[in-house]
This record gives structure tokens, sequence and C-alpha cells, in this order.
């Protein structure tokens, strides 16, 4: 008897949700980050379950994908957000609003 | 010597090239090597003469081949020169009186800061005039003709820093443009309807049974439109006298002894489509008969010696018209090869006469330069004889020929409006001669008067010898000898036996030209007084000054309303509606961009709000469709 796929979307979404207000109402560019990786990792959780429930490993290989571009992408981001740091001594994105009209 | 004729207008060709760009290192150079070029092209012209001569009258057309110059499908122009009695008259007249204006002009335009520019555009000229009249196709001689127009805009517009000049030529170019205009429609009607554009081809008494005589009417009226632009006539004639802004050997060589005979030129070329027609023909002499009969009257009341000059030119241009209308084609040609001498004889001594006065051209601040300039008024006076129809001259055999053939035929109307424009012009250049080399200097200039140089004598001398001779090629309008050459492409003038007898007709025109000088004479040299006599009829005096105001006539009929036309054009409908819509463009755009670019506000997590909002509708919609 394994467990219903709801309870893994549950999580799933729970995850998703979580990290989507994070990135809505925080400020520090390090915290919205995370909350990225929140949602990634929600979104991740739920392909792993439907890879599960379909019985193949397409939507597992897909989650591999997706881990390994938002390795990348966090190199990137991090660098960026350590620079902005550096030159700004702040990393909050409300400050950082030069390119506007 | 036949085969190398094509020499004739390239050596001019040659001259033009190398002084336009060398005319200004050159110096006064420049001016000897084109007239050298010209006096070389003359002499191969005469060669060519004495080759073409030497064979038997009716085989005196020899077709040069040079290369085709388009070919697309049927329709062919070969680059060909046609050389016959008639193109080697003409050669042989703006070869000869182009060389001695070439002269003349390195005396004349001496001291001139474009003195280069002015040989290579005479050059120029020349070519293209060669080239008009040595064509073999039409659309050749129209290159010639538009290319002759060319260097008449160039040469009138010469000292183009005064805004008359500058207006001039282009009233010259724009009014030959309307005829010239109808005259290339009329070339390409002649290509669809005959289908060919070669003389030699189109030029076959056969042509006329091809289309009907109405077809024909149409072809001469259209070509005579042309001929009516380029030879100043009547309702195209308002450019010539304007024309005169040019340097005074330009108004000799174009203005008188050449360009503005290409007109009769073209007429004598196609008559055949002008007697297939008939009705071209009476056109031909009513056009030719009122210029003749206007211009003589508006040239009585001219002050400027240069604007009498052109008038004359007009009125006596008319006269070739008329014989070609009363198809005496030979009597035409010997009248435009007598006054290619006598005129410019007349333009090139009042071009003497402004040389030495420091640039006067008015009438009636000359008087009494015989004594400064004894020899140009003895040459003036001869070209003045000549034109007036005084027996033995030029002039007269030219003139009489065609007002004996005008009564032999029975047209007594003709005769007598032809007598009519005689007096005119006997008693016009009288005037003028006696207004400017009689009696006492009313003007300071005319008092410091000073003769010209030999170089600008001699060629008047060599052109009043032909002012007198010329008249010995026509001595009989029929067995002359220039009649007699032109027969074989005219064809024979069947002479009348209406009319008054010879001795009559002779003793007439005598008194004609005599009367008129005499009466020019009693009038302006001293007789009455003039001034007070124009005074009193002031009115008419304006009339014939302002060539009875056509002038103003087309000015407010034409000119006027095509400026209004203009000016709403630009004002109203450029200013007003395209550039208001396009600039309105503009301005909408810039409003857009400066409301759009609220939205940039630089704030990430607004951003991001618009990406989730963005994300829940596409997902909303993509749910609502399963």
């Amino acid at each position: 008897m394994s467990t219903p796929i709801a309870y893994f979307l549950l999580v799933s979404a729970a995850l998703f949700t979580i990290g989507t207000v994070g990135v809505m109402v925080r400020k520090n560019a390090l915290l919205i980050f995370m909350s990225v990786e929140l949602q990634l990792n929600g979104v991740n959780l739920a392909l792993v379950a439907f890879s599960r429930m379909h019985g193949n490993l397409v939507g597992q290989a897909l989650t591999f994908f997706s881990m390994v571009v938002a390795a990348a992408e966090v190199v990137v981001g991090l660098a960026i957000i350590v620079f902005v740091f550096r030159r700004r001594r702040t990393a909050n994105v409300d400050d950082l609003s030069v390119l506007r009209w | 010597m036949l085969e190398l004729a094509w020499l004739v207008p390239v050596l001019p060709l040659v001259g033009f090239v190398v002084n336009l760009f060398l005319g200004r290192r050159l110096g006064r150079a420049a001016g000897w090597l084109a007239s050298l070029l010209m006096v070389g092209s003359f002499a191969l012209a005469a060669l060519v003469a004495r080759d073409l001569l030497a064979l038997p009258g009716d085989e005196r057309v020899h077709v040069l081949h040079l290369f085709d110059w388009v070919q697309v499908g049927t329709f062919r122009v070969g680059a060909d020169l046609r050389v016959d009695a008639l193109s080697l008259t003409m050669i042989l007249v703006v070869t000869a009186v182009g060389s001695l204006i070439h002269v003349y002009s390195i005396g004349y335009m001496e001291g001139d800061p474009r003195f280069g520019r002015f040989f290579a555009y005479l050059n120029l000229f020349c070519f293209f005039m060669l080239t008009l009249v040595l064509a073999e196709n039409l659309l050749v001689l129209y290159l010639g003709w538009e290319g002759v127009g060319l260097c008449s805009y160039l040469l009138i517009g010469f000292w183009f820093e005064r805004a008359s000049a500058a207006n001039a030529a282009k009233k010259a170019f724009v009014t030959t443009r309307i005829g010239d205009t109808f005259m290339l429609v009329g070339i390409a009607l002649v290509f669809l309807r005959l289908g060919s554009l070669d003389l030699s081809a189109i030029l076959e008494p056969e042509i006329a049974g091809v289309q009907p005589s109405g077809v024909f009417t149409i072809l001469a009226l259209l070509l005579f439109a042309g001929a009516i632009g380029k030879s100043a006539q009547i309702p195209l004639h308002v450019w010539l006298p304007d024309a005169m802004e040019g340097p005074t050997p330009v108004s000799a060589l174009i203005h008188a002894a050449t360009m503005v005979t290409a007109g009769v030129y073209l007429v004598v070329r196609m008559h055949l489509f002008f007697e297939i027609s008939g009705v071209a023909l009476t056109v031909v002499l009513v056009v030719g008969l009122v210029t003749a009969l206007y211009a003589g009257l508006s040239a009585l009341a001219q002050d400027d010696i240069k604007r009498v000059l052109a008038y004359s030119t007009i009125s006596q241009l008319g006269f070739m018209f008329v014989a070609a209308g009363l198809e005496a084609y030979a009597a035409a040609i010997v009248m435009l090869v007598a006054h290619a001498a006598y005129k410019a004889l007349l333009f090139l001594s009042a071009g003497s006469v402004m040389h030495g006065t420091g640039g006067e051209t008015d009438l009636k601040l000359m008087g009494g330069l015989r004594h400064a300039m004894p020899w140009t008024a003895g040459l003036m006076a001869i070209g003045a004889l000549a034109l007036s129809g005084v027996i033995g001259l030029s002039g007269y055999f030219a003139k009489d020929s065609i007002l004996a053939i005008a009564s032999e035929e029975g047209r007594a109307l003709v005769y007598w409006a032809g007598v009519l424009a005689a007096v005119l012009s006997a008693l016009y250049v009288g005037r003028l001669v006696v207004l400017a080399f009689l009696g006492e200097p009313r003007g300071e200039r005319a008092r410091h008067a000073h003769e010209s140089p030999a170089i600008m004598l001699v060629p008047l001398g060599a052109l009043a010898l032909g002012a007198i001779g010329l008249g010995a090629l026509a001595l009989d309008k029929v067995t002359g000898v220039l009649p007699a050459l032109l027969e074989p492409v005219v064809g024979e003038l069947e002479a009348g036996t209406a009319g008054l007898p010879e001795p009559a007709l002779i003793l007439l025109s005598q008194v004609v030209a005599f009367g008129g000088l005499l009466l020019a004479w009693f009038v302006y040299g001293g007789g009455i007084d003039w001034l007070a006599l124009r005074t009193r009829l002031a009115s008419l005096h304006r009339f014939l000054n302002r060539g009875m105001y056509v002038d103003d006539l087309y000015s407010t009929l034409l000119v006027a309303p095509g400026k209004a036309g203009s000016a709403s054009l630009a004002y109203v409908v450029d200013l007003g509606i395209v550039d208001r819509t396009v600039n309105g463009l503009g301005a909408a755009v810039q409003w857009l961009a400066r409301t759009g670019r609220r939205v940039q506000t630089g704030l990430v997590r607004t951003y991001a709000l618009a990406f989730l909002l963005g994300a829940v509708v596409l997902l909303a919609y993509i749910g609502s469709r399963i």
C-alpha cells in the first residue's frame, strides 16, 4: 500500500507557495534567492511524484535537469549578489532600482 | 574622305573634353585650341564636300554606319551619319560660321574668368549641332536636338551671377522643352506607325501609302511643334529675345546662325511628311508669316541693340518657314545660309560695338560711333544692307526668291504680307544703324568708344564677304548652284507663272529695301524729333516694345497660376498635410513612450508580482480549456 499521490502534491504545493510568498515579501536578495530555491524544490517534488505515479523515469530525468540548471544559476546569481553587495553595501532589492525610467 | 565624315563632329567633341578638364590651365590657348579644331572640322567638311560632289547628282547620299546605339527587339537605332546635299550644306555653314565665331570669341571673351569653360561649351554645341544635321536616324537627330538645347541653356546663362541671365537661360530651356516634348511624341509615333526611324527608310515616296494622310498630318505637326520651339516661332518665340543675356558670340552662333535654324532644317528634311499631309504645309506657312510680321513690328520698338537683332532673327526664321510652307525648300535653305552669314555679321558687329563702348547696349545712348569705330560701322552697314535685301547682296537673292515664288504661285496674300515684313526689316535694321553710328554721341560711354582688336574684325570681314557673295549660290531660284545641289533631296521646284512679271518684282523689292532704309534714315537721322513722336505714341511703343504683351499674357495665364499652384502644393499640401501627418506620428510615438515607460519601476518585486499574476492568468486560461 503506497502513499497516495495527493500527499506528495500537497507538500509540493505548500513548498511552492511558501517560496512564492517569500519572493513577494522579502527584500533581501539572498532571501529571495532562497525562496526561489524552495519553489524549484516544490516543483521537483511534484515531478518525482508524477514519475512514480506513471511508473516511468521521465519525471526524474527532468528533475535532474532542473537541479543541474538550478545549481548553475545559483553560482551566477550568488556571484552577482556578492558583487552588488560589495559595490553598494546592501542587498536590499528595493534600493537596487537604477534601471528604470 | 566620305568615310571620315564622322571626324567632322568628333573634332569639336575632342575640344570640349580637353577644354573641360584643362581649360583653366590652358589660359588663352584654350580659345586657340577650340578654334583650331573648328577650322579642322571645316576643312574636313570641305573635303567631304569635294568627294560628295564628285559623285553623280542622284547618288549623292552616303550613309555611314558607325555602331549600333540601341537594339531592342525590332527597335534598332544605329549611330549612323547621313551625308547628302542637305546635311553637307548644313555642316559647311555650321563649321564655317562656327570657326569664325570661335576666333572672334578669343578677342571678345578676353579676360573672362571662365574663358576655357566658354570654349568648351562652344565646342560641345558644335558637336551636337553637327550630330543633329548629320543624323541618319531620328533618335540621333533628337540627341543632337536636345544637346544644342542644353548648350544654349549653358551659354545663355554663362554669366549666371546675373539673375537676369540665369532666368533667361531657364526660360529658354523650359520654353523649347515644350516643343521638344511634342517632337519626342512625334518621333515615337513615327516608329509605331512607320516601323523605322531611319531617314532612308521613312523618306521614300512609297511611304505615303502605308498610312492614311491624316496620320502624316499628326506626325508632321508634332515634329513642327519641335521646330516652333527651337526656331522661336509663335507661340513659343518668347525665349529668344531674353536669350540675348548670353555673351554676344553665343547670340551670333546659336541664336542667329545655327541652332535656331534647326527647325527649318527639320521641316526641309521631313518635307515628305508635310507634303503628304498638305494641311501641315499650310500650318507652317501661316505660322511663318504671322511670326515674320509680328517680330518685324516688335523689332521696331526695341532700344537694346541685341533685342532688335533677336526679333529680326525671329522674323527672318519666319521667312524661312514661309518658303518651306510654299514647298520652296531650296529657297528656305538658301535663306538659311545667307541669313547665317549676315545675321552673324550683324550680331558680331553689335558685339564689337558693345566691346568698344564698355558694354553699352542702349541705342538711345549711342550715336556717332562711325568716328570711333569705322571698321565696325562699315561692316555692320554691309550686314544691314544684306538684311534689307539690297540688290546684289545675299539677302536679296534669299528673300526675294521666296517672295517671287509666292507671287508666281498666285499667293497674293502671302506675297504682300512678305513685302510688308521686308519693309519692316529694312526699317528696323536701318534704324539700328542710324541710331548707333550716325549723328552725334548721346551717351558718356559712346563718347569714349574705341575700335575693337583685329582678332574680332577679321572674322567680321570674312562674314561680310559671305553676306555679300553668298547670293552667288542662288542667282536663280531653280538653276542656281545651291538649289541645283539640293534638288535630289528636296525635289524640283515647279515655277509658277502667276503674279507680277519678274522686272516688276525686282523693282518692287528694291523700292521696299531702299524705301525702308531711307524712311529709317529720315526718322532717326534727324528728319523729325523721334523721341517726341515716341512720347506721343507711348502706348503703341509700349505695345511693340513688350512684344505685343505676349510675355505678360503668358505670365498671367501660365506662370502666375503655375506659381500659385506650386505655392498651394508646397504650403498647403506639403507643409499642411504631409508634414503634419509625419510630425503627428512622431509626436504620438513620443507621447506613448513617455507614458509607457512609467511601467519600468526598477523594483524587482513589482516585476516578480507581474510575473506571478501573468503566470496565474496563463494557467487559469489553459486550465479552463482542458
